[in-house]
């Protein structure tokens, strides 16, 4: 077991001792679709790695020491070396650990993830702005916006003609971005895809990848943390605990 | 006389031809300090490559083929293979030619410039905005004070690895990503900003004694000319101090 459902740590709480050699630590919340990405690399590559939850609304001080900004997810190595932002840590590993490469080999084929990865990046802050909003005028505006993203990314899997979006086969890009698409049905976004059969395809070939469902959050659980988060209650993040 | 000292292309030109085999092209602008960034690169790395200089304010409709907004830098290669986004477009070159890596070999050395980076967002948007309130004669002390700050965080940085260059003691990667905003602070009438920062003169000063900075350096009047007749809304900006 990863520890990924262990409870929060607050303010107040002990810091963490020094990583343990042949592990690697990630501060990590069970919600967080940015950590997930970093959770998605740590077992699709197999690495041997321990997950500290970070209460966000509660953060521990020592916590900033580990990335001034108190975002997650960070990882920590055994050596004391710091990594942090999402992406880059997901890269980090990739380059860090033997067995199956998640980013290809081909330079032109890594930039075209990293291109991919680009034309995706208004999607994140957009759905956040939809979780958020309480007003419904506001909020058919986003998912309209939402929406004209969505059919960008349809376009790039249809062009490509691949059920994933760096080939045949899942790669770095389709954990990089499945988060997001994983909340959909929580947030009650699905009419967001209904015009991208493509997406859809994929978004079902997603599921049945084995690191992608062992990870996998239920409707409900995340329901019942959304609801907490958006009244500020420091319990969301032990949600279901 | 740098290499990319061609008339831009605009509305109505002919769309060039393949990318001839061995070459590479850089779809660029002189003054944009986003393609900077790449002939940097393609400079540093001793890449033989080729610039189409585009005119942005006018901008040929076969560019839209290149670049969905048409923007630039992009680069294309033989096998008509389009790489764009700045940072994506530099670490591609030093991915997939040989000689000197600018980015280090080590993962967490790789991951910090990475970071690095990220630090780095807020200053393009910021001098800019600088540049756009001084040629508008409008008060830009609230920006500038942003601006120091932000300098104030990579100066922080530089203190605490104790080098001269963001990466270490030899100029790589991280440098020339930033350089082209920092080339820009005079002609921007912002180069106060750099006043309470002395780790960060150190570093630009370095940077000027790096032979590949040193190549693609514009002169100020160049510069200025350009700026002049930007800010009239002059398509000629993007070809002042062209020849004929």
């Amino acid at each position: 077991m990863s520890g990924g459902s262990a409870r929060s740590l607050g303010k107040g709480s002990v810091p963490p001792g020094p990583v343990p050699e042949g592990l690697i630590r990630v501060y990590s919340m069970r919600f967080c679709p940015y950590a997930q990405r970093t959770r998605l690399v740590l077992t699709a590559k197999g690495i041997r790695h321990e997950v500290i939850n970070i209460n966000l609304k509660n953060k521990p001080e020592w916590f900033f020491k580990k990335n001034p900004s108190g975002l997650v997810p960070v990882l920590e190595t055994s050596q004391g070396q710091l990594i942090c932002e999402s992406a880059i840590t997901c890269e980090y590993l990739d380059e860090a650990y033997p067995g199956k490469k998640l980013l290809p080999g081909d330079p032109y084929e890594k930039a075209c993830q990293k291109m991919v990865l680009e034309s995706f990046s208004k999607v994140p802050p957009l759905i956040l702005k939809i979780l958020r909003t309480q007003n419904k005028e506001d909020c058919s505006g986003l998912k309209e916006e939402l929406h004209k993203e969505i059919t960008k990314l349809e376009e790039v899997l249809t062009d490509k003609k691949t059920t994933f979006f760096g080939g045949n086969s899942l790669s770095m890009i389709d954990y990089l971005i499945w988060p997001w698409f994983e909340r959909l049905e929580a947030l009650e976004l699905n009419e967001c895809v209904d015009h991208a059969p493509t997406l859809k395809l994929w978004m079902a070939a997603m599921k049945k990848d084995p690191t992608v469902s062992s990870l996998l959050t239920d409707v409900k659980t995340f329901q019942g943390f959304f609801n907490l988060y958006l009244q500020n209650n420091p319990e969301a993040y032990d949600y279901g605990l | 006389m740098t290499d990319d000292a061609t008339r831009t292309l605009g509305k109505g030109s002919i769309p060039p031809g393949p990318v001839p085999e061995g070459v590479i092209r850089l779809y660029s602008m002189r003054f944009c300090p986003y393609a900077h960034r790449t002939r940097l690169v393609l400079r540093a790395k001793g890449i033989r490559h080729e610039v189409i200089n585009i005119n942005l304010r006018n901008k040929p409709e076969w560019y839209f083929t290149k670049h969905p907004f048409g923007q630039i830098p992009v680069l294309e290669n033989s096998k008509c293979q389009l790489i764009y986004e700045s940072v994506i477009a530099c670490e591609y070159l030093d991915d997939a030619y040989p000689g000197r890596k600018l980015y280090p070999y080590d993962p967490y050395e790789r991951a910090r410039q990475k970071m690095l980076l990220e630090l780095f967002y807020k200053v393009p948007h910021l001098t800019k905005e600088c540049l756009v309130a001084l040629r508008c004669g409008r008060d830009c002390g609230d920006l500038k004070l942003a601006l120091r700050q932000e300098f104030c965080n990579l100066e922080e940085i530089l203190g605490y690895q104790n080098t001269v260059f963001f990466g270490g003691d030899c100029i790589s990667m991280i440098d020339y990503l930033f350089w082209p905003w920092f080339e820009r602070l005079e002609v921007y009438g912002i180069a106060d900003c750099v006043n309470h920062t002395p780790a960060l003169r150190l570093w630009i000063a370095a940077m000027k004694q790096d032979p590949t900075v040193c190549s693609l350096l514009t002169d100020k009047n160049t510069f200025l000319g350009f700026l002049n007749l930007y800010f009239q809304n002059n398509p000629g900006a993007f070809d002042y101090g062209l020849s004929c």
